[in-house]
């Protein structure tokens, strides 16, 4: 029994690493730039692919290839939010969601174009071993993507925290105003902005690639787990969102453990009703950082 | 006259896209050249008119979430008509070459309506074959049988035999899949014990409570029933409760990519469990691939298999030198389809599809490619269904699908996990 929950916490949390990486691109944009991107998940696809197609022609490990996927995707998040965003960026909500909308479709669509909708997956020597401890086991590739998960994560703080355009971003996130007037150029921290979150993205379709399979819907998946954390964890709060793909990741591995194997995502969006019916802005109680 | 006629055969079987300039180049024949001959000549069959192509039409999914398999479908079913006619068309009709007229039903059911109702009209068909998709097939099949066109298929669904005239299945049907599931499990174990896991769609439910209304009579237990939601991101958690089941083999009612999670993850636990993966994606070239040497050993069934004779071994060698891959069931099951039609013409001596029709439900065939299914033999009952049809058990060995179940149709021993 005490073997059983265990091992469930292990996977919860090992499968929460990835959602992590993707909801702190997530919360990271709409906290700095106020704009929600429905294209996250297809940049994690994007990111998939480059590991995938890294691995297939020149034999370059996934964790590698992370070296790779995450300055492409920093470059497209430059570029998007310069040639796009900016222009929508207005008192008007309504284009922006339709933008990133529809750069979801567009880059969907594309890549079953280009990819077809087969699946493709990538082996490692690690792929498909586990460490294991007692009748305990942690899968290799899980494993290492939780950890450089977490290591990014850290890095991501402490650019937040200690350089000057991590500490401009956190300033455009509270006041954009304030910001402006105190000599901030906001257009270079979204910028900038953008270009973090989707090389965050991009590392997790890096990481996923040795035991996940690569395909054009891929991105849905983990986008939808991610908005949840998103609004669990306080928009705009990226320790918040960690806690919260965390939380989930463990909340969905019990569900399916004790509640049924169908269940999982209920205990997720339970957890998420009681936890807005008592605490509305999420865990982060308001507070975006 | 001739060659523009065999050009635009070509074009179409190659492209489809020039359509309307086919169309209408048909109907301009029929409206000077076909009365014309009728008017002068009456009733006396011409040399040139007798060996007018026969149509087939050819439903399958090249676009969209099934096009994977449909792709490989539409390969199949050009080469079974290449065969036919090298080997010089239907013989009753003075030697009438088929001609296939192949349509994308785009993986939709709306889609399929309008396209099978469109084939029809804007065809003189003798019949069709498709889908592969049930869901499909349904839909296709509802169409040809108000326009009494005869569709023969190699989909599984039950629902195909009931209420029908035109629709024939000449390989196994989903109920007796279960059946050949539970006894491969009982093959490999005598004291199986197992863990059914299915997606929590209507194909997961309607083929897990089949397997377990079977399970008592076939002396195999069930300790584990779990419905799960297809598409996760994670299958640890539900085979951490697989281990905890104590199953010693487990049923995987699943999708391509569930099912490649599942199996990955079980060598990731070191779970020492047989595994039995059904059909459709899991028989087909591209999961060995995908999964790679963890792949052996695995079990599943399937309507058709590329060892089960001696034709189909010759079928599946010149597929392979097509697309590179071996014959998959689908594939091989429809090449074995166009010659049961071939069959069927020849006896009918008409290309009228009312006369295909009961030239095929008196259909009895026991060699060539016609009979190349497990059992060997085919004969429509009334329902549409082959009555000798049976499912075939396959496992992963040495990177290719061996046929290990029923004895009969076996080509290499169950190798116990």
């Amino acid at each position: 029994m005490w073997e059983t929950l265990a091992q469930a916490v292990i996977n919860g949390l090992l499968i929460g690493g990835i959602y992590a990486l993707v909801s702190i691109g997530v919360t990271l944009i709409f906290g700095v730039v106020k704009i929600v991107n429905f294209a996250q998940g297809e940049f994690v696809m994007i990111g998939m692919y480059i590991s995938f197609f890294l691995s297939y022609q020149f034999g370059i490990d996934p964790i590698v290839s992370l070296l790779v996927s995450m300055p492409v995707l920093f470059v497209c998040g430059v570029l998007i939010q310069h040639f796009l965003i900016r222009r929508v960026l207005g008192p008007n909500d309504m284009p922006q969601i339709f933008l990133t909308f529809a750069l979801s479709l567009l880059l969907l669509n594309l890549s079953l174009m280009l990819f077809t909708a087969n699946y493709r997956t990538v082996h490692t020597w690690y792929s498909d071993e586990a460490f294991h401890l007692g009748g305990l086991y942690i899968p290799y590739a899980k494993l290492i993507a939780f950890v450089v998960a977490m290591g990014l994560s850290g890095v991501l703080w402490l650019f937040l925290h200690t350089t000057d355009m991590g500490k401009a971003m956190r300033a455009a996130s509270q006041n954009k105003d304030v910001a402006m007037l105190m000599g901030i150029n906001p257009n270079r921290v979204f910028c900038v902005a953008l270009g973090v979150a989707l090389a965050l993205a991009g590392a997790a379709g890096s990481l996923l690639m040795p035991f996940y399979s690569a395909y054009p819907f891929v991105g849905q998946v983990f986008v939808l787990m991610a908005f949840v954390a998103v609004v669990l964890g306080t928009l705009g709060n990226v320790i918040g969102a960690l806690i919260a793909s965390l939380m989930m990741g463990v909340a969905e591995s019990l569900g399916i453990q004790f509640v049924g194997a169908d269940s999982g995502l209920i205990v997720v969006f339970a957890m998420l009703l009681l936890t807005l019916a008592f605490k509305p802005n999420g865990l982060g109680g308001g507070r975006a950082r | 006259m001739n060659k523009n006629r065999k050009n635009s055969v070509i074009n179409n079987a190659d492209r489809g896209a020039p359509r309307p300039k086919r169309q209408s180049r048909r109907q301009f024949l029929i409206k000077t050249g076909g009365v014309l001959a009728a008017g002068t000549f009456g009733a006396v069959p011409l040399r040139g008119w007798a060996a007018d192509p026969i149509n087939i039409g050819a439903l399958y999914p090249t676009t969209g979430s099934m096009a994977q398999i449909g792709v490989g479908c539409v390969a199949a079913a050009k080469l079974a008509v290449e065969m036919v006619n090298e080997a010089g068309g239907i013989k009753s009709l003075g030697g009438a070459k088929l001609n296939l007229i192949i349509s994308d039903v785009q993986s939709d059911t709306t889609v399929t309506r309008t396209e099978t109702d469109r084939l029809i009209t804007g065809n003189k068909l003798s019949a069709i074959h498709g889908c592969y998709a049930s869901a499909l097939t349904l839909i296709a099949s509802e169409v040809a049988e108000r326009a009494k066109v005869p569709l023969i298929t190699g989909s599984s669904s039950d629902q195909l035999n009931k209420g029908r005239t035109y629709t024939f299945t000449p390989f196994a049907r989903a109920s007796q899949f279960a059946k050949a599931q539970l006894q491969m499990a009982k093959l490999g174990n005598e004291q199986a014990k197992v863990a059914v896991i299915f997606e929590n769609t209507a194909f997961g439910t309607s083929t897990s409570n089949g397997l377990k209304e079977l399970a008592p009579g076939e002396g195999v237990e069930i300790v584990m029933f779990e419905p799960y939601s297809a598409g996760f991101t994670d299958a640890a958690p539900l085979l951490n409760k697989v281990k905890a089941s104590g199953a010693n083999t487990l049923f995987s009612l699943s999708y391509l990519n569930d099912l490649i999670l599942i199996v990955r993850t079980v060598r990731q636990i070191g779970l020492n469990i047989a595994i039995n993966g059904g059909s459709g994606g899991f028989v087909m070239p591209d999961f060995y691939k995908n999964v790679g040497k963890p792949a052996e050993g695995l079990q599943g069934v399937a309507h058709w298999n590329h060892d089960v004779s001696d034709d189909a071994q010759k079928v599946n060698v010149e597929f392979k030198k097509r697309t590179g891959e071996f014959c998959f069931e689908y594939a091989g099951g429809l090449i074995a389809q166009t010659f049961m039609l071939v069959d069927a013409l020849e006896r009918a001596g008409s290309a009228d599809p009312q006369k295909v029709r009961e030239a095929l439900s008196t259909l009895d065939v026991s060699s060539g490619y016609a009979a190349m299914a497990p059992g060997g033999k085919v004969k429509f009952g009334p329902d549409g269904k082959n009555v000798y049809g049976r499912p075939v058990g396959v496992q992963w060995q040495n990177a290719d699908l061996a046929s290990v179940f029923p004895k009969e149709d076996a080509r290499a021993p169950l190798i116990k996990s």
